[in-house]
């Protein structure tokens, strides 16, 4: 029998039990929903992340922060603030973490011995952070205050640490400050607080002399950074306040650094690792080194699991659908003996009886997969929309854009006829096998 | 068709049934020969292996000793598939239809030739004439539920003939239709054996009916008593 024969008969059996059909085949549907629309958000999530991690960390450039353990864990819940924790809890990430551990100081004249380690280091940039306030006019802000080298730090970060009013002084007065768009113009929706040449206050709470005072001083703002959005790991952050490195040393009384960023001539795997190990060897292991390359190799990694996890998640709603299917196959087997009795007697071969019933399920599992897979698709835009419009209380510059790979959707059609074509068998194999005299006379 | 060979010939053939565990002889030696071009009926209340004779014939089942061929071949030694493509030489014609219910009178037609791989252009064509022989012209897009008894037997034969097979075997043909409709269907059948040349093995239990055929082979607890040309 041909197989366009053996497909259009399969098909008018199924048209002739639509509703049963259709109940059949939402079960595919709901599978294949799930495991397309929990896989297309966590690789939207994934590519976002990325993308963004990229943006803010460059591949040349490795972080190193004093003691061990814990830098990560600060880095992805704080860094910059543009993403899930919003407006104010950026500063104690990176720079907190300086006091916990075991009397271990990184200081900010280390960067000239992290330079002569190595050939393939290009220059390093100490980073003083404090969390603080800002004050002008009825704005009351809290933010992280950097102290960097503006000229070591535009050149590590070309793309991000740029004005997009004023300008970032080459050779900044003591009270210069560049800020992120997000400290003047906290909402992003265009209320503008100050702007280029204002002044402003900057507060710091100093809490190493008793009674803790606030200290205070008025810097002139020479830059607005453009918007930079994402995890600032490092580099340049939508709420910060950068001020010079000199003048953080002064205000904040201290030569400790929070972190020194190491930029390296070259981005490649057996560089970036051979320099890690160079300093934390050089710092006698009391330092923590994190790269680009490292973090996203483990935020690929946190990423397949928690794909494997929710993909196997949806995978058993799928199951259930293809138990689904032997059930109404077997059912369906038993209503149509006598069916295959006649097919028999008129010459089909048992095989293809047996091509029939899978084909039946490979319609099932077509018609379910598709259909699934545009509802996941969906659903995942849905999601998307509610995570993205502040869910998480983001307040925006963070949106997920669901990601269907061909892989996902390749894989999406495959498993749901797969499924479907494996419950199948056994029914299918019981009909085909049907001995032609017994299914005759069966009524 | 005017060369005389069997189409099918029976050489002492048995069948026995396991029924539970008991072992039933429902053909004892049976020898019959069937010409091409012939019309035999096979008579005999129920119990007398006419039924068993018929799964035989159909090649529903296997002998389990003797040698009977059809249409020359033995199928007593065929694998199933191959007694599946034997069956495609055989039109089978159901006491109860057996259509389709969800096709329509042309598409169960067409179904055996889609079994048998038949071209779609020459289905459609095939299925066509076959209907109008059978005097169906008009019911071809009417599914069996919404024919008579008789019509939907008609559709039954347009479907046994669809392959031109070697005869048509048929199974009480008359026995789920009223009298009027039975010497339609009786008349049909033998302007096609007379007029087209077709065989016709014909089983039932209906002395009258079996009467009409040319010859009529009488069975007894699973042996033939009397085989003889009926006075037409």
């Amino acid at each position: 029998m041909k197989t366009i024969d053996i497909f259009g008969y399969a098909f008018s059996a199924i048209k002739l039990r639509k509703l049963r059909a259709a109940l059949t085949t939402l079960g595919v549907i709901i599978g294949i929903a799930a495991i397309v629309a929990l896989l297309s958000i966590t690789q939207g999530l994934q590519a976002t992340l990325t993308g963004q991690l990229n943006q803010g960390l460059s591949a040349n450039t490795l972080i190193v922060t004093p003691g061990t353990g814990g830098a990560l864990a600060g880095a992805s819940s704080g860094g910059g603030g543009g993403g899930f924790g919003g407006g104010g809890s950026g500063g104690a990430a990176l720079g907190g973490g300086t006091s916990s551990n075991s009397g271990f100081n990184l200081y900010v004249n280390y960067t000239s011995e992290i330079d002569a380690l190595s050939p393939d280091i290009t220059s390093s940039l100490a980073i003083i952070s404090r969390t603080g306030y800002i004050q002008t006019g009825t704005l009351n802000r809290t933010v992280t205050i950097y102290g960097v080298d503006f000229n070591q730090y535009s050149q590590l970060y070309g793309t991000t640490f740029l004005a997009a009013s004023g300008t970032i002084p080459t050779s900044p007065a003591e009270t210069s400050a560049v800020v992120g768009t997000r400290v003047n113009q906290p909402g992003q929706n265009g209320t503008i607080f100050f702007g280029a040449g204002d002044s402003i206050n900057i507060i710091w709470a100093n809490a190493t002399v008793l009674p803790p005072v606030n200290e205070t001083y008025t810097s002139n703002v020479a830059g607005v950074l453009g918007k930079i959005g994402g995890f600032g790991i490092g580099g340049p952050s939508d709420t910060g306040v950068y001020i010079p490195i000199d003048k953080a040393e002064s205000f904040f009384g201290t030569n400790q650094a929070d972190m020194i960023l190491v930029q390296l001539k070259s981005s490649d795997n057996a560089t970036v690792s051979t320099v890690s190990k160079l300093i934390t060897d050089h710092f006698s292991n009391q330092v923590s080194v994190i790269s680009a390359t490292a973090v996203l190799s483990l935020l690929t990694s946190i990423f397949s699991i928690l794909q494997l996890f929710l993909g196997g998640i949806a995978a058993i709603s799928l199951l259930v659908a293809g138990i689904g299917i032997m059930n109404i196959m077997i059912v369906s087997l038993i209503e149509r003996t006598r069916e295959i009795g006649i097919l028999k007697a008129l010459g089909m071969k048992s095989r293809t009886v047996l091509t029939i019933f899978l084909g039946e399920s490979v319609i099932i599992g077509l018609i379910g997969a598709v259909v699934g897979i545009v509802l996941g698709w969906i659903l995942a835009n849905i999601t998307a929309r509610v995570l993205g419009s502040g869910f998480f209380g983001g307040g925006g510059g963070f949106t997920i854009t669901p990601l269907l790979t061909p892989e996902v959707f390749v894989g999406a059609l495959a498993f749901g006829i797969g499924v479907s074509v494996i419950f199948a068998l056994y029914p299918a194999w019981r009909a085909s096998k049907l001995k032609p005299v017994e299914a005759l006379r069966y009524e | 068709m005017s060369k005389t060979t069997s189409v099918v010939e029976a050489i002492n053939v048995t069948k026995t049934y396991m029924l539970g565990k008991i072992p039933v002889e429902a053909l004892r030696g049976v020898n019959l020969k069937v010409e091409t071009g012939d019309f035999v009926s096979i008579l005999g209340p129920s119990g007398s292996g006419k039924s068993t004779m018929l799964n035989l014939i159909g090649a529903l089942d296997k002998p389990t000793s003797g040698t009977l061929l059809i249409d020359g071949v033995d199928i007593g030694k065929l694998n199933d598939n191959q007694l599946a493509d034997i069956r495609l030489k055989i039109g089978f014609v159901f006491q109860f239809f057996n259509l389709i219910p969800r096709l329509t009178a042309h598409d169960n037609v067409e179904l055996a030739m889609s079994i048998a791989n038949v071209g779609k252009a020459e289905k459609k064509k095939r299925a066509l004439d076959l209907l109008e022989t059978v005097g169906l012209k008009d019911r071809v897009n009417h599914k069996p539920a919404e024919l008579s008894g008789g019509q939907q037997q008609r559709v039954a034969i347009a479907r046994a003939l669809a392959n031109n097979p070697k005869f048509l075997l048929l199974d009480e043909p008359t026995g789920n239709v009223d009298s009027k409709t039975a010497s339609e269907v009786l008349s049909l059948i033998k302007k096609l054996n007379t007029e087209k040349n077709v065989s016709i093995i014909m089983v039932t239990h209906d002395q009258n009916l079996a009467r009409e055929a040319r010859r009529t082979v009488e069975m007894f607890d699973g042996q033939i008593t009397s085989d003889m040309v009926n006075n037409q």
